[in-house]
């Protein structure tokens, strides 16, 4: 097989005129509250769950940095150990359940896929509405828990621990994540329907942006993997209400059950939050360097593999929990394989940069910070699937590290890429250039330096969820402390300059970052129905033509983020030509 | 605050230098592999910025070769971590046929050991949640180096799980059922024991001490003469304790106590000291002349006290004696009970205080 490398000739299809402000558009049909809360638009509903996951995400920040302050001194600097158990408790199940989980589908899924594919809204606006409603009442559980003195099981819940000997309020926790749960599967099949069969004529599987793929990968595992975790925590109740056993051996139970229905859903779950990051990124990449992606197929096939070989390997939690000796070997294996794919995207991400023509605005240094602390979440991943190194690492500062490499470093960045590069469609405004890069910036840097010292101390053996500690782990603690103050700093950025642009920001074009999508067709904001009732979307060709110039409909692109001017070789490199057939000269490498 | 401990923490078993082996080769390949992407994403940056392009890109879509290279090789690299991961992952989890057995009870906020020979000590926990006597107990696990040891855990309420860093070996201690790990120690020492598995609140204090000590040493402490265990009171089912017993039982307390006003002398120290003697000339308090001072009292008086110690010929067996020589043996300064003090209950069967919480 050979590389082609197709060079674009003089652009050939014209850039079509900036599309008039849509009036009314989706934000300012209506104001009153009721129209919010009885809205069946997506895009309206993705600024719903925005909104309450961004409450969620301080509230899970704030519980972190009582974790980490409190780690300063060896003996507690200044919670004692019940608080401390339940702020842990606290931040993980609020970021886990409450943010991850929801963040990327819940609010760029929602919002865009019906524009990715050409749609006027996701199959079942109504299903999608009751999906925040679900995920909100799920969510007053969880303050009810929280306001009622917090839960001090950890997020994993393992019992007997959450079931006989906790005195905390696992009870509402519990429940909660149950209901959230519902909210979920919602989410999950009715992006699943909607991929289906709303695509606009010519969309066709082939044509359809990673980000799509993606989120429907994530939308199997939400499908198949929730209604067992769903199950698993109304077991847990049972159990804990009605002390009918199930898990607790006491009363005839087993505890290594809980861990494999737990992990059953929870292995995947990470998948759920981290499979929608890497959509993100695929889109940002392409953009920002003006590419086609690296091996389309290879990208989105490797999406669908993480789905499916990540139900196969849950048990890779469980190496020293007391399960049989062949099936650690089995679950090892097939940790190993699950790699593949994820170093798969890697590689291509990094192709997909070559010989491009790179400009660095917020969205493409997170998209590339995501990269860079991807790569480390998912390599010390690999020493925790073989089963040699795991016994000593497991359960370690070295899988806190791990964890957050993949899911703040990954998710959280991938998060933010989002939301920085869609902003401007979401709200037809653009946010301060110079103050997202430094943003990121922070952000970044902050969170080396949190996570870094974390490896060390998980080598070195101190176990996770530890308030006290012996003296010589301090140093490391004050140092990830450190970094962590730092990162907090970068995460308070966005807050003021995000919202402040809404009233100081300069208005965005229909397609500020020159990107190829379906959803940049559309005026910014998007009108009531994404698209021009007589003037449906037709597709023609596939995701990522940067290199010829049009978007998905066959248009010319407009001059990206910083072009148009004299100084800039982009911009002045061909003028348009007539409209025609379109040219392209192909060489032949490799 | 400290330095900065070592890069390489102590590695003291066997397991511990295969675990350094594969976690170095490990973290070798994926350090190469990792700067290959960052020097590749780095140079793309630096060289493709749109300050030097034309902003015209060349449309590059893919290729089989690459995807196929980037698919196998690190598919064959990853195999290789799960092949050798999984050697030694078979070594940790079979304990040799020789090994010797240990038994490890967890709850919470306490670990407890039993010897073969009955010997019975807590090697860490939370004190603020014990009782008195197991506060009073608290001493190491004591092993032999370079002996392999089979640890047999269970727990007694929630999951816990017994981690030695040293040892690079960890597993979960699981109620209801038997669960096993064990250690050939290499080098003498003493080594952080770590509840790993979250347990409830005191999670954290659930800590101890593993002692690693010669065979000679091990052998004497097993021989419940030794106190290598830094237990204030003698560990329970030892010789020294069964002494103890005795020691309160038969009143000993009563003058041999560390009251000022005492009618006997204190024992604390006394094993192998020169006590000058009524009358003149001294000896050396062994075996033999404890042995012979309870037997036969007034035979050899220290100078200072009156002679009027009851003899306790045919109150006491000759293996009560050897008990009664190890407790005194093993009382440090300080440690000599109060003359009220009753028996303590045997350590590690359950307490009447954990079963009224239940």
């Amino acid at each position: 097989m050979t590389t082609a490398v197709t060079t674009a000739g003089p652009k050939i299809a014209p850039v079509p005129p900036e599309p008039p402000p849509a009036e009314p558009n989706y934000l300012n049909v209506s104001y009153s509250l009721w129209s919010w809360l009885t809205t069946v638009d997506h895009k309206r509903i993705g600024l719903l769950y925005l909104i309450s996951i961004s409450v969620f995400f301080v509230a899970g920040g704030v519980a972190a940095g009582v974790v980490r302050l409190n780690l300063l001194s060896p003996d507690g600097a200044f919670v004692n150990e019940d608080t401390y158990n339940r702020a842990f408790t606290g931040h993980g199940v609020l970021m886990l359940f409450f943010f991850l989980i929801p963040a990327v589908p819940g609010v760029l899924g929602n919002f865009l896929i019906p524009m990715m594919i050409g749609a006027k809204d996701l199959a079942f606006p109504k299903l999608n509405l009751a999906s925040w409603y679900v995920f909100m009442v799920g969510a007053g559980f969880g303050v009810w828990a929280l306001l009622a003195g917090g839960i001090d099981t950890g997020w994993t819940l393992y019992p007997p621990y959450s079931s006989r000997s906790s005195t905390s309020n696992v009870i509402p926790g519990v429940f909660g994540v149950f209901i959230s749960g519902f909210s979920s599967i919602m989410t999950g099949l009715n992006i699943m329907v909607t991929v289906h069969k709303m695509r606009a004529p010519g969309m066709t599987w082939g044509r359809l942006p990673l980000f799509v793929w993606s989120l429907y990968a994530t939308s199997l595992i939400q499908l198949l993997g929730t209604p067992v975790v769903a199950i698993t925590t109304v077991l847990l109740m049972v159990e804990r209400v009605a002390g009918i056993g199930i898990f607790d051996p006491m009363i005839g139970g087993d505890p290594v059950l809980f861990q494999h229905l737990f992990w059953f859903y929870s292995h995947p779950a990470v998948y759920i939050m981290i499979l929608p990051g890497m959509g993100v990124i695929s889109e940002v990449l392409t953009c920002f360097s003006r590419k086609n992606i690296f091996g389309y197929h290879a990208v989105a096939w490797s999406s669908m593999g993480i789905a499916v070989v990540g139900f196969l390997l849950w048990a890779h939690h469980m190496f020293v929990a007391g399960i049989s000796f062949y099936s650690a070997l089995l679950f090892s294996f097939l940790s190993m394989l699950v790699a593949v794919p994820s170093a798969i995207k890697v590689f291509n991400w990094t192709g997909t940069l070559y010989r491009g023509s790179i400009t660095f605005q917020a969205p493409m240094l997170f998209g590339l910070g995501f990269v860079v602390l991807f790569v480390i979440g998912g390599l010390t991943g690999l020493f925790l699937a073989t089963l040699g190194t795991d016994i000593h690492l497991h359960d370690t500062y070295f899988v806190v590290a791990h964890f957050h490499f993949v899911m703040v470093g990954g998710m959280v960045l991938g998060y933010m890429a989002g939301i920085h590069f869609w902003w401007p469609k979401m709200f037809g405004v653009m946010y301060s250039d110079w103050w997202s890069r430094v943003a990121a910036a922070i952000i970044i840097v902050g969170f080396f330096l949190t996570f870094v010292p974390q490896f060390v101390l998980g080598y070195h053996g101190m176990p996770r969820r530890y308030p006290n500690y012996p003296a010589e782990f301090q140093v490391y603690n004050v140092m990830s402390t450190a970094g962590a103050s730092i990162l907090g700093l970068g995460y308070l950025l966005p807050a003021f300059y995000l919202p402040l642009s809404l009233v100081f920001g300069k208005k965005a074009g229909a397609n500020p970052w020159s990107a190829t999508g379906l959803e940049w067709v559309s005026p910014s904001p998007p009108p009531l129905f994404n698209f021009d009732e007589a003037n449906m979307p037709v597709v023609v060709c596939g995701p990522y033509e940067y290199a010829l110039g049009v978007d998905q409909l066959g248009r010319g692109l407009p001059p990206g983020p910083g072009l148009g001017e004299a100084n800039d070789p982009a911009s002045k490199s061909e003028a348009p030509a007539a409209p025609g057939p379109m040219k392209k000269e192909t060489e032949v490498v490799g | 605050m400290n330095s900065l401990p070592p890069l390489i923490p102590v590695v003291a078993s066997t397991i511990g230098y295969h675990f350094e082996a594969l976690f170095w080769y490990i973290m070798v390949v994926c350090t190469l592999g990792g700067l290959g992407v960052y020097a590749a994403l780095l140079y793309f940056c630096v060289a493709y910025r749109r300050g030097t392009t034309t902003g015209s890109t060349p449309r590059i879509l893919g290729s089989h070769r690459l995807e196929l290279a980037w698919t196998i090789i690190p598919t064959i690299i990853f195999f290789s971590f799960f092949g050798w991961g999984a050697v030694v992952y078979t070594k940790a989890m079979h304990p040799p046929q020789d090994a010797m057995e240990i038994f490890v009870i967890g709850k919470q906020w306490m670990w407890k050991a039993q010897y073969p020979n009955g010997q019975r000590v807590i090697i860490g926990g939370n004190p603020r949640n014990m009782t008195e006597a197991e506060r009073k107990s608290i001493g190491k696990l004591v092993l032999p180096v370079d002996r392999p040891v089979r640890i047999t855990m269970i727990s007694e309420d929630v999951i816990h799980d017994f981690g030695v860093p040293a040892f690079r070996m960890k597993m979960d201690v699981l109620p209801g059922r038997y669960t096993t790990t064990w250690y050939h120690p290499t080098k003498t020492g003493e080594f952080h024991i770590f509840c790993d598995q979250y347990c409830g609140t005191w999670h954290s204090l659930m800590v101890g001490k593993i002692a690693v000590v010669g065979q000679q040493e091990f052998d004497e402490w097993l021989g419940g003469l030794g106190s290598y265990q830094g237990s204030e009171q003698p560990v329970d089912g030892s010789k020294a304790f069964s002494g103890r017993q005795l020691f309160l039982k038969l009143q000993c307390i009563k003058c041999h106590s560390a009251d000022p006003n005492a009618a006997a002398p204190v024992l604390e120290g006394l094993y192998g000291r020169r006590v000058p003697m009524k009358g003149g000339g001294a000896e050396y308090a062994d075996a033999e002349y404890i042995k012979q001072s309870i037997l036969k009292p007034r035979l050899k008086v220290a100078q200072g006290w009156e002679p009027i110690m009851p003899s306790y010929e045919g109150q006491v067996t000759p293996d009560d004696l050897d008990d009664l020589v190890a407790y005194i043996r093993s009382l440090k300064p300080g440690t000599t009970p109060n003359r009220t003090d009753r028996m303590s209950p045997p350590v590690g069967a359950p307490t009447v205080r954990s079963e009224k919480k239940e």
